[in-house]
């Protein structure tokens, strides 16, 4: 899960890593009303999951109140390819003599946590990574262990007995004044707590700037790992209010769904089984409104309530596909026969079954006048054309 | 990779739904299932196989040496971690949304104690006629010299159901799992079977997410030793979303279909458009 800046901030500041003052404000709120104590100039930064928000015009700044309120009144409700700004965060403006990179971030090859850290702020970690790799330093973070005294010494071959220095040695690359080390290293260990302690798959601060004030997060990016959300109530929080109603019912009972932006419901066994329809599909020319795989073993109850679903986004067309591995064929068919009952008028579908008890399955569906293929291809093929059958009639 | 059919197989959490019945099939595949854990549970037999409340136990009753997780993800890591520091030589974890904070601990521990680990997330290891270990489907393929490595489980049935229907036999078909941290990573699988004597060709069944794929066509262009297929799911996946699998993500330009079968291509492997077109491919390059 991604968090936006103010989300992330949050969780800085309930960790102590010190940030700007600001306020949230959303589209309900008395703009005036919140904005009252905030010293000008502000900044003003639209909360979208978007990178170089500033160059986009979706960071500005506001000299006065007035201003300030025109620019919220502006962002709230703007529509940025295809992202409704829903929220702003409004910052006092700090004067800023430098800014660095730093983050923790999950290796998957590697499998390790990297501490990563420049001496340039504010910059695309990703297009650095590439083009001027020598401008960024990473380093293992031992999973056990964290940003400790050990790990300086390891990562950077410090004598012993001078590990304090050896922490130093990460922050020297930064560039950052002596004065500085201790808070610096005092960030970097924070960071190791946010990722163990809510379970963060990347904690980001870029810039991490050095103001007047002191070291400042200025802003901030996390991912969190939505499978720990069971002993993160952060995480079920932040679920509960960035998912769709569809997403939510979708996880009430427990598929794995994904609204695309097509106009072809599809349901399947199998997440790897479906991501690869999602692909043949858009090779006919056909777009998947959806991802939604049912699951192994699905009782005909579940395929019932995942057409529902499917069905309430009004697709002009439906696939169904199920390999019947532990997945009985003859049940799906029957908890498709459900949902055609309960719902009378539906888009045109087209069903393959393949696996354990195919046959019977495809009994039941051609009595109910459906459809069925063994191959998907073919099932593929017999939708296109009847959709267009079926726009052609209308 | 790590198992044949003398291997001594321990299923933890056998007294769930989901243990009980896959230790059921295995066996009647032919698996030696010797043992099976459930804390607080030991003393009862199921399917006829003796419960044990500790790995500990397990082991020392019947000498298992592999281990199958069946246990829910919240007690998934104190699990895999008895079997660990019992020396259980491999665990292969079937267990879905388990923490990546817990895989990575496990993954780095498992390296400490010299074992292995494979998964999680995974429907895991057939070597046909000889061993499942695993939920797949015991009869969609007979034994041969192909080996299938798949970060998935249902479309990995299917491409072996195609695999087997166009011809091929299996060598080993290994699961190595849909999360974003893995214990066998793909190119540890394909260091195996690039060797292995029984396997004349690997079939790889990848998809977005990570960069596992692109370092495994590292691998294939320095060592071209046999004929590799590649099939990539999730050429229309959305970037930022969950596609299912928890490591089936692409995030900004990394992680993208087109990057994995791009890399493929340039190793010289053979890449499918679609699930079922991986027979014909073998065919193209076993032919040649």
């Amino acid at each position: 899960m991604k968090l936006l800046e103010h989300e992330s901030k949050q969780i800085f500041q309930e960790f102590g890593i010190p940030t700007l003052k600001g306020v949230l404000i959303t589209t309900d709120d008395d703009i005036r009303e919140k904005l009252e104590g905030i010293s000008y100039p502000a900044i003003v930064k639209a909360q979208v999951p978007i990178g170089s928000r500033k160059k986009r015009g979706l960071i500005r700044e506001a000299a006065d109140a007035d201003e300030c309120l025109a620019t919220c009144k502006d962002l709230l409700g703007l529509n940025y390819e295809g992202i409704v700004v829903g929220e702003v965060l409004v910052e006092e403006l700090a004067t800023i003599q430098k800014e660095y990179y730093v983050s923790i971030a999950l290796d998957t090859f590697n499998r390790q946590f990297t501490l990563i850290t420049s001496g340039e702020g504010g910059i695309d970690i990703e297009a650095v990574s590439q083009e001027n790799p020598e401008a960024i330093l990473k380093e293992a973070v031992p999973i056990d262990e964290g940003i400790s005294e050990g790990l300086c010494k390891q990562v950077l071959a410090i004598e012993e007995g001078v590990a304090e220095g050896a922490c130093n040695e990460i922050t020297a690359r930064m560039g950052i004044p002596d004065a500085l080390r201790d808070a610096t290293i005092d960030i970097l260990r924070k960071l190791w707590d946010i990722t163990v302690n809510v379970d963060a798959e990347l904690v980001e601060i870029n810039p991490l700037a050095l103001a007047d004030q002191g070291l400042i997060a200025l802003d901030g990016k996390m991912i969190l790992d939505d499978n720990a959300a069971y002993r993160r109530p952060i995480i079920q929080e932040l679920a509960e209010k960035k998912n769709s109603d569809l997403e939510k019912i979708a996880a009430k009972e427990g598929f794995s769904f994904v609204k695309m932006d097509g106009d072809i419901g599809i349901l399947a066994n199998g997440a790897g089984l479906t991501l690869a329809l999602v692909d043949v599909l858009a090779d006919y020319g056909l777009n998947p409104a959806n991802f939604l795989d049912v699951g192994g073993g699905a009782s005909a109850d579940r395929v019932t309530k995942a057409l529902e679903l499917i069905f309430s986004m009004k697709p002009h067309g439906v696939l169904i596909n199920i390999f019947g591995g532990i997945t009985r064929c003859d049940v799906v068919a029957e908890g498709v026969v459900q949902a055609l009952a309960t719902f009378g008028q539906t888009p045109p579908m087209a069903i393959r079954l393949s696996g354990t008890n195919e046959k019977e399955g495809a009994e039941i569906l051609d009595q109910a006048g459906l459809h069925v293929f063994p191959a998907f291809h073919e099932a593929a093929e017999y939708l296109k054309n009847s959709i267009q059958q079926a726009e052609a009639d209308a | 990779m790590y198992i044949n059919e003398n291997s001594k197989v321990l299923v933890q959490g056998i007294t769930g739904n989901q243990g009980s019945f896959h230790a059921k099939l295995m066996k009647a595949y032919g698996t030696k299932v010797v043992a099976g854990t459930s804390p607080g549970k030991g003393g009862q037999e199921i399917e006829g196989v003796p419960v044990f409340n500790t790995v500990a136990e397990a082991q020392a009753e019947t000498g298992c040496d592999t281990s199958i997780v069946f246990v829910p993800a919240k007690f998934a890591y104190d699990a895999v971690t008895e079997s660990i520091e019992a020396g259980i030589a491999m665990t292969c974890i079937i267990t879905e949304n388990i923490p990546v904070q817990d895989t990575v601990r496990l993954v780095e521990h498992a390296r400490k104690q010299g074992v292995a680990i494979v998964g999680p997330n995974c429907p895991g290891i057939l070597v046909p006629d000889r061993i499942k270990l695993g939920i797949m489907p015991g009869d969609i393929c007979g034994p041969g010299d192909v080996a299938l490595i798949s970060k998935s489980g249902t479309l990995s049935y299917e491409v072996t159901k195609a695999v087997s229907d166009g011809g091929f036999g299996i060598s080993s078909f290994l699961g190595i799992g849909g999360d974003p941290v893995r214990g066998t990573r793909m190119i540890d699988a394909i260091q195996y079977y690039m060797q292995d004597e029984d396997t004349k060709a690997i079939a790889i069944i990848g998809e977005i997410g990570g960069e596992d794929e692109e370092r495994t066509a590292d691998f294939i262009a320095s060592n071209p030793a046999k004929p590799v297929v590649a099939y990539i799911a999730g050429r229309n996946a959305p970037e930022g979303k969950r596609m299912g699998h928890a490591g089936a993500i692409i995030s900004g330009s990394s992680g993208t279909a087109a990057a994995k079968i791009a890399a493929f291509q340039e190793a010289g492997a053979l890449v499918a458009d679609t699930p079922w077109d991986v027979p014909v491919l073998l065919h193209k390059a076993l032919d040649d």
